[in-house]
């Protein structure tokens, strides 16, 4: 990947997960660009340009709901666009970030991602103008169906175990019970997990994150920016994407088991930071996991593990706080909530636990190269960053 | 959760969005269904390239990106490649009894669709065979096949 200049991250902003009805979008943008600015030392005016993500803005009723946050972001009168990739969004508009700094035709880029779920009264009347009107809508779809079979596909194929994805849904929720800004930090058993009503097998309403409103923002900054301000940089060291074809039913590897477009994003991004071995390598992940047994496919595209052998990984505990690879330390989407685009707090958490910010979350290694994933799309899309010290 | 989690909503203004559309089934889509209309026959598009037999029926190959050439009748009969059951309904409400989807890969095609499955002839399972149910009076859509059932 060339660059004319390298990148750090300055500052992140953040805010609580939650239903927040009281709120609009502008001004959760505007929560999170003031912390994140507060927190560099750095003021509106020293910003360059904004970046803006959020995945589906038919959950808020809204066309075009960048639109909204302009004033609450603090972009007006400067340059601004918005990025929709799904729920890569949250990883992909970082990425994007990066690069407008990396170009060298900006120096310092605010960056948020945002979600409002709650203003709608049935969110999966919503999802349903997600799936193709000719082939797939008439049929018939709703997001358990669309979970069950990625998910029995993926278990056929690499004999995950139910009990597997369960370990990772009580490590993710008691992770969360540390993180200020998760909506569902919560002490429960394999056995709750279990116990609790199937949405479509294998897959059981505690493998599920909870629908969420919030957003996210991150500061990205030229190395010589970043260097006056803060005396321990922080770089980001890689970025990749994949994606692939929306006819998920005829594509060229038609098993739903095996992310292709997500080994190809963690491939990118570890040549450009010159990762050859991510089980040593990386210190600390933070996967895309709208659902157990995603954070699990994501584990092994990011080379986390052996494919096929996160569940193996997660019984063994190598991915809790304490273990040898701790993935979604803050709790993840499944304990902190998932306002799908503001999943970009997966990035803003592997910041936090490489700066040594990350509180009750940072886990007990030491971390000097940390990896965030984001997934999206009919089965479509992944963006995979890498963040670290030199 | 505890309920002091969620906090009271504000004002809200409240409304609701109602438009209709006219979704184009495309090119390759349009002579699908109107081969399925007519004639009752599952039709793939096949790559002058890497050969494959693209179904759902496509006017490109995308990994070839070149036109699609020839149209080649495929089998009502196909193999489940993956599948899932619901007890929700598509507006969200919970039903009593589940029913099935999943994705067929067609004989003779390198794709296949998706589609209800219904275990009238044994159980629905991964590389489980099954046969497209079509419907008498056909109006070229998707819902002309009624469903796939077990064989």
């Amino acid at each position: 990947m060339k660059q004319k200049q390298r990148v750090g991250i300055a500052s992140v902003g953040m805010m609580p997960f939650n239903r927040i009805l009281e709120e609009t979008s502008e001004e959760m943008a505007y929560r999170v660009a003031k912390d994140a600015l507060d927190k560099a030392g750095l003021r509106r005016d020293d910003i360059d340009a904004w970046v803006v993500g959020s995945a589906v803005d038919a959950f808020s009723g809204v066309n075009e709901s960048d639109k909204f946050l302009v004033a609450g972001a603090g972009g007006s009168g400067k340059p601004w666009f918005r990025n929709a990739t799904s729920g890569s969004t949250a990883v992909s508009t970082p990425d994007l970030a990066y690069s407008m700094v990396a170009s060298g035709q900006v120096d310092v880029v605010m960056c948020i991602c945002y979600e409002k779920m709650s203003d709608n009264e049935n969110s999966q009347k919503v999802f349903n103008y997600v799936y193709d009107p000719a082939w797939v809508r008439p049929v018939g779809l709703n997001v358990p169906l669309q979970c069950g079979i990625e998910a029995r596909a993926y278990l056929h194929r690499y004999g995950i175990e139910e009990e597997e994805m369960a370990m990772l849904s009580v490590q993710s929720l008691g992770n969360a019970l540390d993180n200020p800004y998760a909506q569902r930090g919560k002490a429960i058993t394999i056995q709750d997990v279990l116990d609790s009503p199937y949405i479509s097998w294998p897959v059981k309403v505690l493998d599920t994150s909870p629908v969420s409103d919030g957003a996210r923002a991150a500061i990205f900054i030229s190395e010589d920016k970043l260097k006056e301000i803060d005396d321990d940089p922080v770089y980001v060291k890689g970025i990749g994407r994949g994606a692939d074809s929306y006819w998920y039913m005829g594509r060229r590897n038609n098993d739903l088991g095996r992310l292709d477009y997500a080994y190809l994003g963690a491939k990118q991004a570890y040549e450009m930071a010159g990762i050859k071995n991510p089980q040593t390598e990386v210190h600390v992940a933070e996967v895309y996991d709208p659902f157990t047994y995603k954070a699990m496919q994501h584990m092994e595209a990011a080379g986390l593990c052996e494919e096929g052998g996160a569940g193996k990984f997660v019984r063994e505990g190598h991915a809790r706080r304490d273990g040898k690879l701790p993935v979604t330390p803050s709790g993840g989407l499944l304990g902190e909530g998932n306002p799908i685009g503001a999943g970009m707090s997966r990035m803003t958490w592997t910041w936090l636990q490489v700066k040594g910010l990350a509180g009750g979350c940072q886990v007990d290694r030491d971390v000097d190269t940390a990896i965030s994933t984001g997934w999206g799309g009919m089965y479509q899309y992944n963006a995979t960053m890498v963040v670290g010290r030199d | 959760m505890s309920k002091t989690d969620i906090r009271e909503p504000g004002v809200t203004i409240d409304g609701r969005i109602d438009v209709e559309y006219h979704w184009s089934a495309g090119v390759a889509g349009s002579r699908f269904f109107t081969e399925l209309r007519d004639s009752g026959k599952i039709m793939g598009a096949k790559c002058p390239e890497c050969k494959r037999v693209l179904v759902p029926p496509r006017i490109f190959c995308e990994e070839c990106f070149v036109d699609t050439d020839e149209w080649v009748e495929v089998s009502h009969q196909g193999e489940i490649l993956t599948f899932a059951e619901s007890y929700f309904g598509l507006q969200g409400q919970r039903l009593e009894e589940p029913w099935y989807i999943g994705i067929v890969k067609l004989d003779g095609a390198d794709g296949g669709l998706f589609h209800r499955l219904v275990p009238e002839g044994g159980e629905i399972k991964i590389g489980g065979r099954v046969e497209a149910v079509l419907e008498d009076d056909r109006k070229g859509h998707i819902l002309d096949i009624k469903h796939f059932t077990t064989v």
